[in-house]
């Protein structure tokens, strides 16, 4: 059963939210898979709090049905999170400026901070988890290895759904179309350079390792001798990504 | 002692090799600090100052406390613990000479509070939500104070004084004096100079911004605490706590597996780790504080604004006869690094004078961010420069090739010098002598225009450790106290380690990040992971391989193991890193839009480990330099005090449609002394690429513009 509080307490930064979201809320009839009740003096994250409204919902997250019972105020960046333990998701912000957090909810890109968790009812999320296939990851992750999109690695999972979405509308983006589907993802190591070829390669079915583009990465060649030291040594120039399409 | 140069091809050194853990990293696998979750564990959050500056009167817990949930909560009442990494004298590190002397000293929560966000109480609570309703549940009784946002206004008589000293930050010695550098004879050297020019840049506040907001998990058993905390420096972190808790190094424990950037805001200990270790203390629970990204902005540090006046003498032919820095740098309330401006040292001069001032205010306090001193130093003087050229009529790099630094303070010679080469390969590549053309040549309402700055970035040499096991299985295990911050620590120090022993990189298993297990490192600060326990590295592998020819490899249940922990001096010579950038940039005159064009960065960090990380340092660090010239800015309400652009919208970070594509040149070069001739890499791309970017507008324009961040009314103000 569901059961949208008619208690309305002090007690949420998220009050707005809260309320839409238990109008939003819909009733279903699935047996609900049970958290531990916490009591109101013990932590447990998994937890439901007492006295605060929830939500029974059925939410389809990486191909597996979930019937949970969760609480109103909850994010979908926290049920992912702190309750399904999908920690791949991140939160940046957690008010929707940086991307970090971004899954796919019915195939489009959202921020899962600024989604509750009741809002995924009855509706399919892929995060960063469901990407790959077993062992055999999405053109997107292998990309992404070779043309070393990740950098401190934070926003890569946000950046990765981004790209699944992006392409799921545009399989054959230019690199200025995957600037703009993908502005919404801050990277701060601003590994865009990288992270932009990572997709148009992924997209055409190049990878690093065999594109053209790739062999041509590294030219090494003896430039001038350089000074310093007892005896004239030579130096090599190593020329990285030259333009690019802009 | 440098060995020989060798330059020629290595068998996994020099390759374009993926990072180790990049699997980790795109299959969301990677556990950072905010995804550890320990049973019974509670959450915690911070009541920050809504004031500049304030006394708290009266702090009422009660309510809060009486909420079904909460466990304990923490004021400037019932703890009063140092923070020593918060406030060093002098700005230097935190050693314990220094917090013995440090008079100007901060407490986990002060009073008065000095700026808006500072923290006045933290909250223990079974889950986030009960603990952000018991932070509204909280009483405080403010009586606010005048407060002072500027460096230069916290210098006048009338302003209110942060301290009792005064504004100006105290020293090691407990003296408020400037930081000060002289050579030569000033007087004399304007006196005999055909031009003398003045001329005043400022540059703002501006914030790391690191993805990963500061987060920390501490958990006691016992007496012993094991931190769970993204850091740079799991050594440093662990030496900072065990200082502030006054218990030994090896009651504590720093584990960070993998961490979502920093930029030097996640150096030392913050207090962050601070105050969840005393919560977890008090409670008997593990402990997991969360920083919003807006706490994050105004709660831990950012790069110091500074004002800077410049005196240039110059000679008709462009020959530079005196130079004159009086600079104040704003330290927030509290001293957390050394303020210091740089750029003087990067040119050659008989008479040079710097005066620099940490000044305190009541803004957000000021640290370590990429390069701590150089971007905002460099856009000063490289401006200054750049206008001085224009007004002697000489190319801008002509200019740069006479008087760039040939000798550190015209004294000291570098292990190897390759800037000339950097500039001379970088104008060809670029095109400089054809694109180049006299200040707002073009007609159109859209100018095209271009710039160069050039850069020496100390690339320092110093004690790092590493320790290798051999196992019988053919197996290395490399254990190294490094972090990975971003820049590829983990990668490098594989790479290195695969090098030096003459072994594939498929066997070798990196232990990393725990202090119970890893021996001493630098910490990822500082540009220094690479050379200093990259030499260790080396220097381990050839202990181990002499092990290896005295008593043959490992059988059964036995064991190699060898350690070093090399603490290289050197012979008279300073190392840097060099590089020079050039840009294009085109100006929209009437909507006073910036957009560049075309980048290219050339740097000599000695040989490179593993180019396709290395290009990405250098590409990140430029774009981040562009935002830090065009957009960044943390605003205060003058009315207030209050941070208005707290964040990544406020602040206008760079995104995807905002950063140009950077081309990355390394010239390579072997001076002798790093790790298979390896020099720093991380903050070299950032130090320069701020007044490549003020150059190419003042070419674009005419118009020089000298307060960062040259945002789109400012140019329309110069033009109107």
């Amino acid at each position: 059963m569901s059961k949208p509080s008619k208690r309305k307490r002090e007690i949420s930064r998220r009050k707005f939210l809260e309320g839409t979201g238990a109008v939003l809320a819909v009733a279903s009839a699935a047996p609900k898979l049970k958290f531990p009740a916490a009591e109101a003096d013990t932590a447990d994250a998994g937890g439901l709090q007492p006295g605060v409204p929830t939500t029974n919902i059925r939410v389809v997250v990486n191909g597996s049905e979930h019937r949970i019972e969760v609480e109103d105020r909850w994010s979908l960046a926290e049920l992912l999170r702190d309750h399904l333990q999908l920690t791949g998701t991140k939160i940046g912000c957690d008010r929707g400026e940086c991307g970090a957090c971004t899954v796919l909810l019915d195939g489009k890109p959202v921020y899962s901070c600024s989604n509750l968790a009741v809002w995924a009812d009855g509706r399919t999320v892929q995060t960063v988890e469901g990407l790959a296939h077993g062992d055999q990851l999405d053109p997107l992750q292998q990309a992404f290895i070779e043309y070393d999109g990740p950098q401190c690695g934070f926003c890569t999972s946000g950046q990765l759904m981004s790209a699944k979405g992006l392409l799921a509308r545009n399989p054959h983006p230019t690199a200025q179309e995957v600037r703009a589907g993908m502005t919404g993802n801050i990277c701060r190591c601003s590994n865009y350079n990288h992270y932009v070829e990572a997709v148009v390669a992924a997209s055409s079915g190049k990878h690093a390792a065999t594109s053209t583009r790739g062999a041509a990465r590294r030219s090494v060649q003896p430039v001038a001798a350089v000074s310093g030291g007892k005896k004239r040594r030579d130096a090599t120039v190593s020329a990285g990504s030259a333009g690019g399409a802009r | 002692m440098s060995r020989p140069p060798i330059l020629t091809p290595r068998k996994t050194v020099g390759h374009r090799t993926p990072r180790i853990d990049a699997l980790e990293r795109v299959t969301g696998k990677a556990t950072y600090t905010g995804d550890m979750h320990l049973p019974g564990m509670l959450y915690a959050r911070v009541l920050r100052s809504p004031h500049a500056h304030a006394n708290i009167k009266q702090i009422d817990t009660s309510k809060a406390l009486a909420l079904p949930g909460v466990k304990l909560i923490l004021t400037h009442e019932n703890c009063q613990i140092v923070w020593g990494a918060g406030s060093v004298a002098g700005g230097r590190h935190y050693v314990d000479e220094v917090k013995k002397n440090t008079r100007q000293r901060r407490y986990a929560f002060n009073n008065p509070v000095r700026f808006y966000g500072e923290p006045v109480a933290a909250v223990a609570a079974i889950n986030r939500h009960v603990a952000e309703e018991a932070l509204r549940l909280i009483v405080v009784d403010y009586e606010t104070l005048p407060f002072v946002l500027d460096q230069e206004e916290a210098l006048r008589p009338d302003a209110v004084k942060i301290w009792p000293d005064g504004n100006i930050s105290l020293s090691v010695k407990n003296e408020p004096e400037p930081e000060y550098y002289k050579r030569g004879n000033l007087e004399e050297g304007f006196r005999t100079s055909d031009f003398v020019f003045e001329d005043r840049y400022t540059t703002t506040y501006v914030h790391n911004a690191q993805m990963e907001p500061r987060v920390c998990v501490a958990n006691w058993e016992g007496d012993k605490l094991t931190l769970y905390t993204p850091t740079q420096g799991t050594s440093n972190c662990r030496h900072d706590m065990a200082r502030d808790l006054g218990i030994p190094d090896e009651k504590v424990r720093v584990i960070c597996k993998y961490m979502g950037g920093g930029f030097g805001n996640k150096n030392q200990n913050q207090d962050v780790d601070l105050i969840t270790a005393l919560l977890a203390k008090q409670t008997g629970a593990p402990v997991k504080l969360e920083l919003t990204r807006k706490e994050d902005f105004i709660g831990v540090h950012g790069r110091w604004p500074t004002t800077q006046y410049y005196k240039v003498g110059v000679n008709r032919d462009g020959e530079l006869r005196a130079l004159q820095l009086r600079g104040y740098s704003g330290m927030g309330p509290y001293r957390k690094n050394s303020g210091a401006i740089g750029g003087v040292e990067l040119y050659q001069c008989a008479n040079v004078e710097s005066t620099v001032y940490p000044v305190y205010t009541n803004r957000a306090v000021s640290g370590n961010y990429r390069a701590p001193e150089f971007p905002q130093g460099f856009f000063g003087i490289e401006s200054m420069m750049d206008d001085v050229a224009y007004k002697v009529k000489m190319d801008p790099v002509d200019f740069v090739l006479k008087n760039m630094t040939r000798k550190l303070n015209d004294d000291t010679p570098y292990s190897n010098y390759t800037l000339e080469e950097c500039i001379r390969r970088g104008a060809e590549a670029f095109e400089w002598k054809k694109r180049w053309h006299p200040p707002a040549a073009d007609s159109g309402p859209i100018k095209r225009g271009v710039g160069m700055s050039f850069m020496a970035l100390r690339s320092p040499l110093g004690q790092s450790s590493a320790v290798i096991r051999l196992d019988s299985n053919g197996r290395y295990t490399v254990f190294v106290g490094v972090t990975d911050i971003g820049a590829g620590a983990k990668t490098t120090m594989s790479m290195i380690a695969a090098e030096a022993l003459d072994t594939p990189m498929s066997n070798i298993d990196l232990v990393w990040g725990d202090t119970d297990r890893c021996p001493y490192s630098v910490g990822e600060s500082g540009s220094r992971t690479t050379d200093m326990t990259g030499n260790a590295v080396i220097e381990v592998a050839r202990d181990l391989k002499a092990q290896i020819a005295a008593k043959g490899l490992p059988k059964g249940s036995d064991a190699l193991i060898a350690s070093a922990s090399p603490n290289p001096v050197f012979d008279g010579k300073v190392r840097k890193a060099f590089g020079a950038h050039f840009v294009e940039v085109e100006v929209d005159t009437e909507f006073g839009r910036v957009r560049v064009l075309k980048y290219l960065a050339v740097h000599d960090s000695g040989m490179i480990i593993n180019p396709l990380t290395a290009e990405s340092q250098i590409k990140g660090a430029a774009i981040q330099g562009i935002g830090m010239a065009l957009h960044e800015d943390l605003l205060y309400d003058r009315r207030t005090g209050q941070p208005l652009t707290a964040g990544y919208y406020g602040t206008r970070i760079m995104t995807h449609l905002d950063a140009p594509e950077i081309e990355v040149m390394f010239l390579e070069s072997d001076d002798g002394y790093g790790p298979f001739g390896a020099k720093c890499i991380g903050e070299a791309g950032i130090v320069h690429a701020v007044a490549v970017v003020g150059n190419g507008i003042f070419n674009a324009i005419g118009h020089r513009m000298k307060d960062l961040p040259i945002t789109r009314d400012k140019i329309l103000g110069v033009l109107a």
